[in-house]
């Protein structure tokens, strides 16, 4: 079982892999990727495989509340802090 | 738009003539045979793999199923919102000569989900789930209406080349033949009208866009394409069908030099028109 401090690690990771151009240190838990752009709206579908694999659950994206992919901190709290689950 | 209307006209009298009752035109078996094909095995996302060799023939049959499912399934997915577009577009201010041809692609469209989704349902019990999102945002003049045709074409543009090959595939079982046959049928149309509006946009916002959209437009469509091809690879389907690790899988089978290359092989045809009327400048990376 990963500790936030790993997901959060993880999830920095792959945006960073997946942009290809931003410094990592750059991108911070508050920074807006969708807003900035760091992730196009196409590469969600990669971000959402990402998190499947990640928490080991399905994703129904036609539940998914807007803003959910502001920021890591977003993702965060809404795919792996069980008491604001998105499943 | 010199030679549109005329263009349009014709695609609606052949829509007229090839009219099918899809209710009634389909050979429903009661019961799929587990020991058929569904999908042509070199179509299959991971043709080729060591994980696809290692399957018993029955395996790659029970895989070609889900395979068939998940084809149908984005089919489905993506005729959802081609059928909300489309219906946006009927009547719109400086649409009256597309109009006409719209309520028949619409009604093609509709036609087609209840082909692929009558397969889903009666021997999966499912459709697939759909992975995409859309996030509103502000477009120049004239960019979504664009962006909506050329996203239509490229989805639509590789769809048809999977039927054309799957219709004539003598392995398959009959109903998959039939149904990528019948969808092929209408979808010729859907590609003439595609790729003579497709250009005539781009040709007309162009010359008004800044700089900045049309690269902007570039970059986006250039993307399409490689999040369209995604779709072929569902790790759902590698779930159902008893392969292990499948969100490794999908990952490697995406990614592998052999799957690039059928996927270049694949959309040829539809970057070099996007590449002969100037609306892409280099081939996109798929």
């Amino acid at each position: 079982m990963k500790t936030e401090m790993e997901i959060r690690r993880a999830l920095h990771d792959w945006i960073v892999k997946t942009n290809g151009k931003i410094r990592p240190e750059s991108l911070t838990d508050e920074t807006p990727i969708i807003e900035q752009r760091i992730i196009s709206s196409l590469q969600v579908i990669d971000l959402l495989l990402f998190l499947e694999q990640l928490t080991g659950k399905s994703v129904d994206v036609e539940k998914l509340k807007p803003g959910i992919f502001e920021s890591i901190n977003t993702l965060y709290e809404n795919f792996f802090r069980k008491e604001t689950y998105v499943y | 738009m010199s030679n549109f209307p005329r263009v349009v006209e014709k695609l609606c009298e052949a829509s007229k003539k090839e009219y099918a009752n899809p209710y009634s035109s389909m050979e429903w078996p009661e019961a799929l045979d587990p020991e058929g094909w569904y999908m042509s095995p070199e179509l299959l996302s991971i043709y080729g793999m060591p994980e696809y060799e290692r399957l018993t023939e029955g395996e790659r049959k029970k895989l070609s199923f889900y395979e068939a499912v998940n084809f149908f399934s984005l089919n489905i997915h993506g005729e959802k919102s081609l059928v909300e577009g489309l219906a946006r577009q009927l009547y719109q201010k400086g649409n009256q000569d597309l109009s006409p041809y719209l309520h028949h692609f619409l009604d093609e469209e509709n036609k087609h989900m209840v082909y692929f989704g009558g397969f889903c349902t009666r021997y999966a019990g499912k459709v697939y789930r759909d992975r995409k999102m859309v996030f509103p945002r502000d477009y120049a003049p004239g960019e979504e209406g664009f962006l909506f045709f050329a996203k239509v074409l490229i989805f639509e543009e590789i769809v048809d080349l999977y039927n054309v090959k799957m219709s004539k595939d003598a392995r398959l079982a009959p109903i998959a033949r039939q149904i990528n046959l019948s969808h092929h049928r209408d979808e010729m149309r859907h590609l003439v009208f595609g790729r003579n509006l497709v250009k005539e946009l781009f040709h007309r916002c162009a010359a008004v866009w800044p700089a900045e959209v049309v690269q902007g437009v570039r970059r986006y469509l250039a993307g399409y394409f490689s999040a369209t091809w995604k779709e072929y690879y569902n790790p759902d389907v590698y779930k159902d069908a008893g392969l292990e690790e499948p969100y490794r899988l999908q990952e490697a089978a995406m990614n592998r030099p052999e799957a690039r290359a059928h996927r270049k092989k694949i959309s040829e045809g539809c970057i070099r028109y996007f590449l002969e009327n100037h609306i892409l400048e280099e081939e996109p990376v798929i």
